[in-house]
């Protein structure tokens, strides 16, 4: 089938005498002409829709329609007397009084989850930093809490230089994950790697920026 | 009293009123239920049911969309769930009964055009339900595509192609039919050649 065919034949329904746009009839009238597929094509739906108009569905009889129209009037006082129908749908002023119920509640809900929001930043990290570091031993002061100047932020991380010297890898972030790195060493390893810090503390390459650490 | 008169009386509640628009619409809506889900029986219960759900919601009607196509999309509504349900249990639905009453009314009707109809109903019934609205909607009521637009939804453009669909599907169904018919005549006579072989 030619593109041409196949645009025009989607007006063919219409054409000659239907509510076809005065475009698509002058290009339709001379391709049908000259196409005998299109001819076909516009045969074979006539032929369908006569088929449908001479086919229709029979009127069941006056007998059908007195026992329909009967058994309607029944239904529909029934439904009458149960106040079975719906209200008109209200109009928008009927409406304002929900809409303005429900921008309120909207504003209260936000106000809400802001506020607490707002509660959570500002909170309990301050308070935890300092409690391990006085609980803890002499050892674990030293890899916890070596005094963090005031005004220094709580939320850090702690900074260790693993290196010992040139060449070694470059400076690890333990961060929270000491920990984890604490528990798997042996009690030789751990005193090892405390001490360690301790040395690095005291000469500077320990960056003692940190919130707060706990381990056991 | 024009159509738009009786909808404001019955939306006030006035009964006679509503029973005056489905005396107007009756035959048009149980055609329409007919043609779609090809059961006389069920064809009136869902008119009924459609005239029904009209009157409940009467109030909530407004005037700016013709009554008659609120009421062919309630009706439609009410055969797609029908369909629906059927499709869902698998009920048996004989596809000959509309064809019945059609013959009950016109005894003088021949054989040939008889055979003719029931292949015509025969073959809308594999129409999708949408395609089988679309041409009752065009042909036997008579709607342009505008208003078949509203009924169904989408644009006018696309009813009119499926109305287009519609048809030629319509002739693909009638032509394998013609094709099954003559393969049932040519069998009889190919089976006694085997036999006597």
């Amino acid at each position: 089938m030619k593109w041409q065919c196949a645009l025009l034949q989607r007006w063919l329904p219409e054409y000659p005498d239907g509510d076809l746009p005065a475009f698509w009839l002058r290009r339709l009238k001379p391709h049908v002409e000259r196409c005998p597929s299109c001819r076909q094509e516009l045969a074979a739906l006539k032929e369908m829709a006569q088929a449908i108009r001479t086919a229709p569905v029979a009127d069941p009889g006056p007998e059908f329609w007195s026992e329909f129209s009967r058994e309607m009037h029944l239904k529909l006082v029934q439904a009458a007397q149960e106040g079975r129908m719906a209200p008109a749908r209200s109009s928008w002023w009927g409406r304002i009084p929900y809409l303005v119920g429900a921008s309120a509640l909207a504003a209260l809900l936000l106000w809400v989850a802001v506020s607490h929001q707002t509660s959570r930043q500002a909170g309990p990290a301050a308070p935890q930093i300092a409690q391990p570091a006085q609980e803890k031993g002499a050892k674990e002061q030293l890899a916890v809490a070596p005094q963090a100047p005031a005004g220094e932020e709580p939320n850090s991380y702690l900074y260790v230089s693993n290196n010992h010297g040139a060449g070694a890898p470059p400076e690890e972030d333990l961060g929270d994950d000491l920990d984890a790195t604490l528990s798997g060493m042996t009690p030789q390893q751990k005193e090892t790697f405390l001490k360690r810090l301790s040395q690095q503390q005291k000469d500077g390459s320990c960056i003692k920026s940190y919130s707060s650490i706990f381990w056991a | 009293m024009t159509d738009a008169q009786l909808v404001a009386r019955a939306q006030g509640g006035d009964l006679q009123a509503f029973e005056e628009l489905v005396m107007k619409y009756q035959r048009e809506i149980y055609g329409l239920a007919c043609r779609m889900v090809s059961d006389p029986e069920e064809a009136k219960d869902l008119s009924q049911q459609a005239f029904m759900q009209a009157f409940i919601y009467i109030k909530s009607f407004r005037q700016d969309a013709q009554f008659r196509t609120w009421l062919f999309r309630i009706a439609i509504n009410q055969c797609y769930n029908f369909l629906k349900s059927r499709k869902k249990f698998g009920e048996p639905v004989d596809c000959d009964e509309v064809a019945l009453v059609a013959e009950e009314d016109s005894p003088e009707e021949e054989l040939v055009s008889r055979d003719e109809r029931q292949r015509v109903y025969a073959a809308l019934k594999k129409l999708p339900p949408k395609q089988q609205a679309v041409l009752t909607l065009k042909l036997e009521q008579g709607l342009s595509y505008q208003e078949i637009s509203g009924v169904l939804g989408g644009t006018p453009g696309a009813a009119r192609v499926n109305y287009c669909q519609a048809l030629k599907n319509l002739k693909k169904y009638l032509k394998s039919e013609e094709e099954d018919e003559v393969a049932m005549r040519a069998s009889p006579t190919v089976a006694p050649r085997v036999s006597r072989r």
